[in-house]
């Protein structure tokens, strides 16, 4: 056997597969990763759209506590303003759409690069977000006994405030580390091991792998 | 359309030497002529569309993902599913062509294409501009990588000359 005397074998080599019809397969749907990426956050704009009406019913006509009231409506401006600051950066991101017709180096190193581009942003805004969510959440569900309790912690000077407001530091630290180490391991579940072979790949098309 | 239809024995191949298994083959079928219809506004008709089409083919070949729900890459395909052991083979050729794909299957991803556009009869300098690699490397490459697919298929008890 010889790689070169297979060559008519394989020009006359048809075997084996069920002939898909191409116009259906051009109506189908594509299942590349950036695609799959930007379905996902599509999703995730609607879901979060979805939830600002749910906090908004909760602000409006479930906080009776004025003080809870006043920060929750902080929190959840600040959060407004982060998600719109990063979903027009997902936008932004969106509208370069990636097309296959480059060599095999430059479609890889590209997709490469916007795949690592955006599961960096992601990571960005949900370790942003995830924490005053946490806050809004906790300001929304809680009631009077929570507002006279985070009131003595931003305003006594007493030593039992001072409890207060490192009990109220640490929850914002939970949150912060909670949502570091969550955002990470599900990029890496979901992604890791492809940029990883990605990554593999370009390294293998260096030049200096000869 | 029709351009596609005529070339699609191309698209086989690189379906057969890329997955394992029907299913995923059916679905790496169907992406890579959704990204040849997508990208074929790009097509200027500078190259001949075969080369073009080439280039469109194994990038997506190289860049598909496996639906998360199928056996991961790592496991191995027990050799009752692969259907090429299933059919008659016909001729010494067509033997030697099964396991020729066989051996193919422990290549990585570039060395397949390498492999494939040597099959094609591809000349160095477009299996160069399609790896996006020089000619020289292309050709330390090749030889590398047919000594690899060389001691493969001796692996197998198969002579090699």
């Amino acid at each position: 056997m010889n790689i070169d005397d297979l060559k008519d074998a394989w020009k006359n080599d048809e075997q084996g597969f069920v002939h898909l019809p191409i116009d259906m397969a051009i109506q189908g749907k594509t299942i590349s990763a950036v695609t799959r990426i930007r379905k996902n956050m599509k999703s995730e704009f609607i879901g979060t759209l979805c939830s600002y009406f749910i906090f908004i019913w909760f602000l409006f006509f479930r906080q009776t506590d004025p003080f809870l009231f006043n920060i929750t409506s902080l929190l959840f401006f600040s959060m407004v303003i982060l998600n719109a600051y990063y979903f027009f950066k997902f936008y932004v991101f969106y509208r370069s759409i990636s097309k296959y017709d480059a060599s095999v180096k430059s479609s890889i190193t590209k997709v490469a690069y916007e795949l690592e581009l955006n599961t960096e942003i992601y990571k960005a805004h949900s370790f942003c977000i995830t924490p005053i969510a946490i806050m809004v959440a906790i300001g929304l569900l809680c009631g009077k006994q929570t507002s006279i309790y985070i009131l003595q912690g931003l305003t006594d000077a007493s030593h039992n405030s001072s409890s207060h407001l490192l009990i109220m530091l640490g929850i914002l630290l939970i949150s912060f580390a909670g949502a570091f180490v969550l955002i990470n391991l599900h990029i890496g579940l979901k992604y890791g091991k492809y940029l990883a072979e990605l990554k593999a790949i370009i390294r293998d098309l260096g030049e200096e792998a000869i | 359309m029709q351009l596609i239809e005529e070339h699609k024995g191309m698209l086989f191949k690189i379906c057969r030497i890329y997955q394992d298994d029907d299913a995923d083959r059916d679905d790496l079928m169907q992406e890579m002529i959704l990204q040849l219809w997508l990208a074929f506004d790009s097509f200027q008709g500078k190259s001949k569309f075969s080369s073009w089409m080439y280039r469109v083919a194994l990038n997506t070949a190289i860049l598909f993902f496996k639906k998360q729900k199928r056996r991961p890459d790592s496991e191995q395909l027990p050799d009752q599913l692969d259907h090429l052991q299933a059919q008659e083979l016909d001729t010494e050729k067509d033997e030697q062509l099964a396991l020729f794909y066989k051996a193919l299957k422990q290549l990585n991803k570039v060395e397949k294409a390498l492999i494939f556009l040597y099959m094609e009869d591809q000349p160095y300098e477009d299996i160069a501009l399609n790896l996006g690699i020089s000619e020289v490397n292309v050709r330390v490459r090749l030889n590398r990588t047919k000594n690899k697919l060389k001691d493969i298929i001796k692996s197998m008890n198969y002579e090699y000359r």
